[in-house]
């Protein structure tokens, strides 16, 4: 474990040093996807200061589900970007062979080999988002309440790598595999919003299946006090069940990877 | 005269006919895009149910109109998404822009009948995606063809301005090699002001006034509005006429941008 943390020390400073040398672009890419954000906020103020509340969500109270998805988000973004590119950037040139025959986790090496600075921006905008809103909303930042909320943002970040993990594999037989990445990622946009404005089979869905409410709706309703009884709490729980799953089907594809031969 | 007219019909022809078997070659990107599509589609129309479950209208639009105007932007929506700076940015990197410049054709005609054809397909190859919303998201679609013909030209209108606007745009990547963020930033602009994820009735008025000023309304909003019955199809030569002058002025600019940009241009080998 120790061995590994300075690996990953190191090689997070190798990275920085590669970006360095090109202050313009790491800048460039870091802020780009605020941008982005900045765009779908707006378009989330433009109606909610229009409409009182959205199924008894307030503009505040929105904005910290959204602000807690975007910070699991960049978790992914920042450390397991490589799992979105493994099939086109590893498998297709033979690099991925590299990582077998080296004396440390494949899957280590593969996230370990690029840090992704793009996702800095989403995690300011998130943790900005989050600070705001409970502001907004008059929420007292005890320890326990900022405990919770590092939990939560960690669960939720372990959620999203576990399932990229997971459509990732698919790369070990179909080599480019993010349009099945894509489509999995994609269903996170129902959590932007609080479950309950859909169906109750897309809740049980995000929860149950494709976890994302608990990268969202659940801690951001535990904070606001609003009852959704064990599920505050079941985050990490799920977050861990859902590593191990995703630790295994990977396993699987590795034992049956079968080198492009470039 | 007539000649070489018919040898340049030939060589376009060739060209747009390249199109769809592109696409085809990615069928596996056509079928995410088809599945991301329909989520966010559902996305749009549940959220717009519980923000209109309090209240009649908002800007001006019911909640039938405004599903109908989503559910259309969105199905629309990657036509803002460009390449054409990637395909600056590449050509630069690798020199293929040198080649591409001594071929006996004009080079931004090649790109933009490319970028017709690849209208074409889009609209082809989105109409499974018009059935999902009629049968499962309560699309209301109008049935007077003269809507759908009005429709149609207003969306032609409105791609090739943002095809000019592009051309300025992607004559940057003869300056900069940053393309990637460049892109970003045009696409998250493009996206908001194009009015693919509200309608521009709903923004206060700072809002609208930006969105006025900048190209991208003309490509989603102005066309979205007639097929969902926002404007009155009785305003489609006045509409066409407001289309055909920034398609006027980006046309000159274009031209003008484009002379000076490939002055500058370094190739770097290839």
């Amino acid at each position: 474990m120790k061995r590994y943390a300075a690996l990953y020390w190191y090689f997070l400073l190798q990275r920085f040093k590669i970006l360095m040398e090109y202050r313009v672009n790491f800048l460039i890419g870091a802020s780009s996807t605020v941008i982005l954000q900045i765009a779908g906020l707006l378009t989330i103020w433009v109606i909610m200061s229009q409409v009182p509340n959205l199924n008894g969500w307030n503009l505040n109270e929105i904005l910290l589900v959204y602000g807690l998805l975007t910070l699991s988000k960049s978790i992914t973004h920042m450390f397991a970007d490589n799992l979105w590119t493994i099939g086109q950037d590893y498998i297709r040139s033979g690099d991925f062979d590299r990582f077998l025959v080296r004396p440390i986790d494949p899957l280590f090496h593969l996230l370990a080999d690029r840090f992704c600075h793009d996702g800095i921006g989403n995690f300011l905008i998130g943790a900005g988002l989050v600070a705001v809103s409970t502001a907004a909303l008059g929420i007292a930042w005890t320890p326990l309440n900022l405990l919770y909320v590092v939990i939560a943002v960690a669960s939720g970040g372990a959620i999203f790598i576990a399932l990229n993990l997971i459509t990732a594999t698919s790369a070990f037989w179909i080599v480019q595999s993010i349009p099945v990445t894509q489509i999995i990622f994609n269903t996170h946009e129902f959590a932007k919003y609080p479950l309950t404005i859909y169906p109750r089979a897309i809740g049980l869905l995000m929860t149950w299946l494709i976890p994302y409410g608990f990268a969202s709706f659940y801690p951001a309703s535990y904070i606001l006090g609003r009852d959704v009884g064990a599920l505050a709490w079941m985050g990490p729980i799920v977050a861990v069940v859902l590593l191990v799953v995703g630790y295994r089907v990977w396993l699987f594809g590795l034992r049956h990877y079968a080198s492009t031969g470039s | 005269m007539i000649q070489s007219l018919r040898r340049q019909a030939k060589i376009y022809g060739a060209i747009a006919a390249m199109v769809p078997k592109e696409y085809s070659a990615y069928s596996i990107w056509v079928w995410m895009q088809f599945i991301v599509q329909i989520l966010s589609m559902m996305i749009f129309v549940y959220f717009w149910r519980a923000v209109y479950a309090d209240t009649r209208t908002l800007g001006g639009l019911d909640l039938q109109q405004t599903i109908n105007y989503i559910l259309l932007a969105q199905i629309l929506m990657p036509i803002v998404e460009t390449r054409l700076i990637f395909q600056f940015g590449f050509m630069v990197r690798n020199g293929g822009v040198a080649v591409e410049l001594l071929r006996p054709l004009d080079f931004q005609g090649r790109f933009f009948i490319e970028n017709l054809a690849g209208l074409g397909v889009f609209a082809i190859e989105k109409l499974p995606l018009l059935l999902v919303a009629v049968v499962f998201f309560g699309l209301q679609l109008p049935t007077d063809p003269l809507v759908w013909i009005v429709f149609l030209i207003s969306l032609t209108l409105g791609a090739s301005i943002l095809f000019l606007f592009d051309w300025i745009f992607a004559s940057l990547a003869f300056y900069s090699t940053e393309t990637w963020g460049l892109s970003v930033v045009r696409i998250g602009v493009a996206t908001f002001f194009s009015g693919a994820l509200v309608p521009l009735t709903m923004m206060p008025t700072w809002l609208q006034d930006v969105a006025a000023a900048l190209p991208f309304a003309q490509t989603i909003f102005v066309p979205v509005s007639f097929l969902s019955g926002i404007t009155p199809i009785a305003n489609a030569l006045q509409v066409w006429l407001v289309q055909l002058a920034w398609l006027a002025g980006r046309l000159v600019l274009s031209g003008w941008v484009f002379r000076r940009g490939v002055r500058e241009v370094t190739v770097q080998g290839g």
